[in-house]
């Protein structure tokens, strides 16, 4: 576990951490783009490659909470813990629905998570 | 202001929040419980994980922070996976501030507006606002914004609480929200194949780059290498079906 920098450490540590590392690594791109909404081109090709490694980013912190399961979740088998995901991924190709292929998605790694152990 | 000044926000402002609260802001809220959860997980307080909520306001980079601290990444790796991937808000705010333009906005006013940018409130509002008359815009989108980061914020609260009273396999599930929506959503996404191989390579490539490289770079390093990857796969079939 990432343990805080030794000497802004203290009971205001989580949210100091909080505001320096998520908060405005976040909240930059919102207020740039109130700076520079009249000047840019929505359709530029950096835009678009920066959208595409977003979404790569993103797949891979999937992939990360999943084979490096926190917590409880680290107690349920990796095989039901795949198969949650895909059935989620089967339910929104096949129907478009997300809200269920969430609630089936998670009744399979419950059920699978109660049924194994 | 004119008398009328009030009623011309708080309506707007009232049917937003009714609209979102009808189903958006559950489906967001959903997607935010995990991130109490990871917040207990790693032992930071309650309090944390629901302001994180409030002014981060992106699930993405709030799982990030969580589950960063939990994998032990150093923190400007996890400051710069976070801004990589809230580098979308960008060209998202850039291309929804027309929409709700209005003669003599300050920079304040839009600075508050931009803060609500995020997925479900993005796409709601490209969908929603042209539909509605301008000058009722801003109320509409507070409103519609308001809610979903209220009703998120609650759902934090009870993803936190809920995590140290339910069973164990409930717990598991509480956790396993967070990549089972992601994937979700981000499959109903794809409009094209450049979007699909970008998260084939980004689930693939994780975790070997957890392997060769670590430290939180490695969520980086492979964000960049797939997304390139698809970029450029992108690009070629642009130029062919151009060229055809």
């Amino acid at each position: 576990m990432t343990q805080p920098i030794a000497f802004l450490d203290g009971p205001w540590w989580p949210y100091l951490a909080l505001v320096l590392f998520a908060v405005l690594p976040t909240e930059i791109w919102r207020w740039l783009a109130v700076a520079f909404a009249r000047k840019l081109d929505e359709n530029s090709p950096w835009l678009e490659w920066v959208r595409l490694v977003a979404t790569s980013l993103l797949a891979g912190v999937v992939a990360k909470l999943v084979l490096a399961a926190p917590g409880a979740l680290a107690g349920v088998p990796l095989a039901v813990r795949l198969a949650a995901l895909a059935v989620a991924v089967t339910i929104v190709l096949a129907w478009r629905r997300v809200m269920l292929a969430v609630l089936v998605g998670e009744v399979v790694l419950i059920g699978g998570a109660i049924w194994l152990s | 202001m004119t008398e009328a000044a009030p009623n011309q926000w708080l309506r707007p402002w009232a049917r937003g929040f009714r609209d979102a609260a009808m189903l958006p802001a559950w489906i967001v809220g959903l997607s935010l419980m995990g991130v109490g959860t990871l917040a207990r997980d790693v032992g930071y307080p309650v309090e944390a994980a629901v302001l994180s909520t409030f002014l981060v306001w992106a699930g993405p980079s709030q799982v990030l922070f969580f589950a960063s601290i939990a994998a032990g990444a150093a923190w400007s790796a996890i400051a710069l996976a976070i801004g990589f991937a809230s580098l979308r808000f960008l060209p998202m705010t850039v291309s929804l501030l027309p929409l709700l333009r209005r003669p003599g906005q300050s920079v304040a006013q839009q600075m508050l507006i931009a803060h609500f940018v995020a997925v479900t409130a993005w796409v709601e509002a490209l969908r929603r606002l042209p539909n509605i008359p301008p000058e009722q815009r801003v109320g509409y989108f507070l409103g519609f914004a308001n809610a979903l980061i209220v009703v998120s914020a609650f759902c934090t609260y009870a993803g936190f609480h809920l995590a140290g009273i339910v069973p164990t396999p409930v717990a598991a599930g509480l956790l396993c929200l967070t990549p089972i929506f992601f994937l979700s959503s981000m499959v109903a996404g794809v409009r094209g194949l450049g979007d699909a191989v970008a998260i084939g390579f980004g689930l693939a490539l994780a975790p070997v780059a957890g392997w060769a490289i670590g430290g939180g770079f490695d969520l980086i390093a492979s964000g960049v290498i797939g997304g390139s990857i698809a970029f450029l796969i992108q690009r070629w079939r642009k130029a062919r079906k151009a060229g055809a």
